[in-house]
């Protein structure tokens, strides 16, 4: 895969570089994304360390700390804000919470009112707390994860079919073009949304499920480029060069034709995340998605909708929505851009 | 020829009148006296303004599709024989005038009105009601359960002359009893005629009605509008004078509540229910509200609550052990979700339903949220040791986990905080919303673990065979949920079906509902003894607000089983003025308790 950072390549990201919105919308996009990676440390309702009578307790990754290991009197899982309260009254024994202390699925109503709560920076809701008091900011953030995760594994695993299905139809041609041409026809014909709405409405909706059926559905759209793209590259000198010298099908595919259509894929491949996200966030939002109280902005979008006079709601919401996807959108259009052969000829 | 087939006809009836006659010695019975609970300062006129979230699919109240939000307007604006007072339980005459109880237990007899009348005109004779009882067997109108409920139930109807019937039940019950089955409506014969294609032929027919209000406007998929029949034939009798006050219902569709809500603050629509919590404290706090143009009302009422809770699906393998089942019991805090997301509004439910007077035992109470004692049940039935995220397991490595399927979207909240306090007894709470028709589905095939739904209320006495007897354990499509089969309450379930006398009945009904505390089956939830409701100033209400029985205050039609609808009325010169606008009042909320329950 030597060729996949050849001189042209390089050239094509140096150019994706100097396209500046789009460069920091990836920097920006990259910064959220390893953020939600480890929100764990610094979106949850475990503390980071506890100094605890001369031990100290890392309780954020690993088992559950009870609450009899620091001397509070039950057996469920330490309320580490409450510890901290405790422990401020000794010199010794300290809690370092998380900058957000509060886990997406813990109910606060603790403040006296009545939930949802205005943000507000002394009880750490920096974004307010949604109708059953949880945490805006906590639950944006798990819910991106998960959106993020849902559409990059979708990604992957529909252009993984789609591509080699693709090459595969443009490269044979003949009677296997043929049949799947009019197999993805009918495939296609097949309304997606009616049929995850009939699934999630028979069996308990979970990640994977979702997962498999955008595969089932997605992978079709890339096929018809890559068929085409096959077809064009096909009939090049070096092709017919390197089957002269006896190369099989899968050598010809993944290292002559794939390293000269990776355009095509790449070009795409942001808006297929822009499309993922806001599918699952569509779901979500119309109750077909995933099973509650997973954290996910449909429903907190729904929930912003039925409580419009709780405006942080819907305002927290509807600016992480548009931000990623814009940023994605810059993204996707900065690749397009570089790897414009035209464009690039013309700048050069 | 013709002559000779009248002869023989009036022979016919003859004969007929012959073959059926009244038995000596009954003691017509007829009640005028209680309290009349309608307003006498009620005034005619206005139009009413009202919505519902979708269009019927049918005008029909049987047959495929007719089970709908739409049906009661229907239904209801139907006159039975008699109805129930809503504040003294007993029989109020509506299209019969008197009745008696045959000296059999079995069946009650009639004396129609004869100013009764259908909405065009025609007069409500002893035939209708025979066609009632050949209408609702008929195979045509595709609904099995009527068929059945009207061959199993109402065995027969005799005329006696035109305005004369009895109507026999199938098995011999007690005067109450009898008065909670034999209750008919007639069917207008003049009108129907039973063809083959009788479900697509009536789907939108406007079919004559024994009540106030006729369909005269329909808008498909839009508005419903119904008019008030001047020269109603019930306008005179005793419990039916003052009501029905408005000329014109407009039933409108809006699909979504919060734009309905918006209609409601814009004096569109005239009332709304309040019930839920966060409705009722959050979005009350606009200038209609503080002007006082829009008044609440919390109205409790004593209407039989059908048990709602967590039914336990004993033939799952973790479910088996009694001690897993009451440690679950305790390890769901039902008063924290009362007090934080239902706001202290709701009241917790103690026993598998409620309001029924002697048949429930108020000693029972439902097991409270208590860790220690849930831990220590989980320990004796193994699950001792911690796991991942601080459930628990037992020696196999089975985690105590416990997936509750419920039905309806807004309950999620309500559940979260069930769950998050599950986890400190060491329990994994799973969520498992099944959409709907879907969900009620996967728990009658008995495929839940835990099932979170209530069941309607009403009728005299609790029932039980369905939900508790063995015969309907390990079945699909009964409403056994629990898959319980336990030889005490079979016995038990057995002889209270069989009791006759309610006071006998009452004491078993006490003690099923011990047995079914004791095996931890069912974790009560909630019970919501009152209505809630919002409402435009110019709609009035009589002194009393509504009745003992009243579910609704601003319901429009007749109310069933107990005559509780159509009290108020529009002031219609307080409405011009209102709709003027510029006007500002002291703003009203009003507690009505008058029939609330105490509990021990």
């Amino acid at each position: 895969m030597a060729s996949l950072i050849s001189e042209l390549t390089r050239k094509k990201l140096r150019r994706f570089r100097a396209i500046k919105r789009g460069y920091y919308a990836f920097c920006l996009f990259a910064l959220m994304v390893l953020l939600a990676l480890c929100a764990e440390l610094w979106a949850n309702n475990r503390a980071l360390l506890v100094k605890y009578e001369g031990r100290i307790y890392f309780p954020t990754y690993g088992a559950v700390i009870t609450g009899d290991t620091f001397g509070l009197g039950y057996r469920y899982e330490t309320n580490y804000r409450e510890l901290k309260k405790v422990l401020a009254e000794r010199p010794d024994d300290w809690v370092l919470l998380p900058p957000v202390p509060w886990s997406p699925y813990e109910q606060d109503y603790s403040t006296g009112s009545f939930p949802p709560n205005a943000p507000s920076l002394e009880s750490r809701h920096f974004l307010g707390t949604d109708n059953s008091g949880r945490d805006i900011l906590a639950r944006l953030v798990y819910g991106f994860r998960t959106a993020v995760g849902f559409a990059f594994i979708a990604l992957t695993a529909s252009y993984t079919i789609g591509v080699i299905i693709g090459c595969l139809m443009g490269f044979l041609g003949g009677k296997f073009d043929l049949i799947f041409q009019r197999f993805i026809e009918i495939w296609s014909q097949v309304p997606f949304l009616y049929v995850i709405m009939i699934l999630v409405s028979l069996t308990q909706p979970n990640f994977t499920l979702f997962v498999a059926i955008n595969v089932l559905f997605g992978w079709m759209g890339i096929t018809w480029y890559m068929r085409t793209l096959t077809y064009k590259e096909k009939a090049r000198d070096y092709i017919l060069a390197a089957r002269a010298q006896g190369a099989g099908l899968l050598r010809i595919i993944v290292h002559h034709i794939l390293p000269n259509t990776l355009v095509m894929i790449v070009t795409l491949a942001p808006f297929t995340v822009v499309a993922n996200i806001s599918l699952l966030t569509a779901l979500d939002y119309l109750g077909f998605g995933l099973a509650p109280p997973t954290p996910s902005w449909g429903e907190l979008l729904r929930q912003g909708v039925n409580n419009l006079d709780a405006p942080w709601i819907v305002a927290s919401v509807v600016t992480a929505v548009s931000l990623v996807l814009i940023t994605v959108s810059f993204i996707g259009e900065a690749i397009r851009e570089a790897f414009d052969p035209k464009h690039f000829s013309r700048y050069e | 020829m013709k002559k000779l087939m009248s002869i023989i006809t009036v022979w016919c009836c003859a004969f007929g009148l012959l073959a059926a006659e009244l038995p000596a010695g009954l003691q017509w019975e007829t009640n005028n006296e209680d309290p009349i609970f309608a307003s006498p300062e009620a005034k005619r006129g206005g139009v009413f303004n009202m919505m519902m979230t979708s269009f019927p699919l049918t005008f029909r109240t049987v047959g495929p599709d007719s089970n709908g939000g739409f049906r009661s307007f229907v239904l209801e604006n139907q006159l039975g024989l008699y109805s129930m007072h809503p504040d003294t339980d007993r029989p109020i005459p509506a299209l019969a005038t008197h009745w008696a109880f045959g000296d059999d237990h079995k069946t009650m007899y009639f004396k129609l009105n004869p100013r009764a009348r259908w909405s065009d005109g025609q007069p409500v004779t002893a035939d209708d009601f025979l066609f009632a009882l050949e209408f609702m067997r008929s195979e045509v109108i595709r609904a099995p359960w009527y068929n059945n409920y009207y061959t199993e139930e109402i065995v027969d109807i005799t005329k006696y002359d035109e305005h004369t019937i009895s109507v026999t039940a199938g098995s011999p019950k007690s005067r109450q009893e009898l008065l909670n089955t034999v209750g008919l409506t007639p069917q207008p014969r003049h009108y129907y005629e039973m063809s083959d294609d009788w479900v697509r032929k009536y789907n939108w027919a406007v079919v004559p009605v024994t009540g106030a209000y006729v369909i005269d406007e329909v808008k498909r998929g839009r508005l419903i509008g119904f008019k008030r029949l001047d020269d109603w034939w019930g306008n005179e009798l005793t419990y039916y004078q003052h009501r029905f006050n408005v000329d014109e219902i407009r039933l409108t569709v809006v699909r979504d509540l919060n734009i309905a809500y918006r209609h409601f603050l814009r004096g569109e629509v005239d009332t709304f229910g309040l019930v839920l919590p966060e409705w009722w404290h959050d979005k009350t706090d606009t200038p209609e509200y503080r002007n006082g143009l829009i008044n609440r009302i919390w109205f409790y009422n004593d209407i039989q609550q059908g048990p709602q809770g967590i039914h336990l699906n004993t033939s799952h393998p973790r479910l088996r052990d009694i001690r897993v089942r009451q440690g679950i019991a305790h390890a769901i805090n039902m008063q924290r979700m009362l007090d934080t997301i239902l706001r202290g509004d709701y009241e917790r439910m103690h026993t598998f339903g409620t309001g029924y007077g002697d048949f429930i035992d108020y000693d029972i109470r439902a097991r409270e949220f208590d860790i220690t004692k849930a831990r220590a049940l989980f320990a004796d039935a193994g699950y001792d040791r911690q796991g991942p995220g601080g459930i628990l397991m037992n020696g196999e490595g089975d985690r105590l986990s416990l997936a509750l399927t419920y039905t309806t979207q807004e309950h999620t909240s309500r559940l979260a905080i069930l769950r998050e306090e599950a986890r400190k007894a060491g329990l994994d709470l799973q969520l498992n919303l099944v959409d709907g028709a879907t969900g009620f589905k996967v728990m009658l095939e008995k495929n839940h673990e835990a099932a979170w739904l209530g069941w309607g209320g009403g009728g005299l006495y609790p029932q039980y065979w369905e939900f508790f007897h063995s015969v309907n354990a390990d079945k699909p499509q009964t409403n056994n949920l629990f898959n319980i089969s336990d030889p005490l309450l079979d016995q038990l379930v057995e002889s209270y079906r069989i009791t006759f006398e309610l006071q006998d009945k009452a004491k078993i009904s006490r003690q099923i509902q011990r047995r079914v505390d004791e095996l931890a089956i069912f974790i009560p939830g909630y019970q919501v003894p009152y209505t809630r409701e919002a409402y435009w100033r110019y709609v009035k209400l009589p002194d009393s607000k509504g009745t003992k029985q009243s579910p609704s205050l601003f319901w429009p039609m007749e109310g069933y089983p107990y005559s509780t609808g159509g009290l108020f009325w529009i002031d219609t010169k307080l409405q011009d003025e209102l709709k003027a606008g510029g006007k500002q009042y002291e703003s009203v909320l009003e507690v009505v308790e008058t029939w609330r329950r105490k509990e021990s």
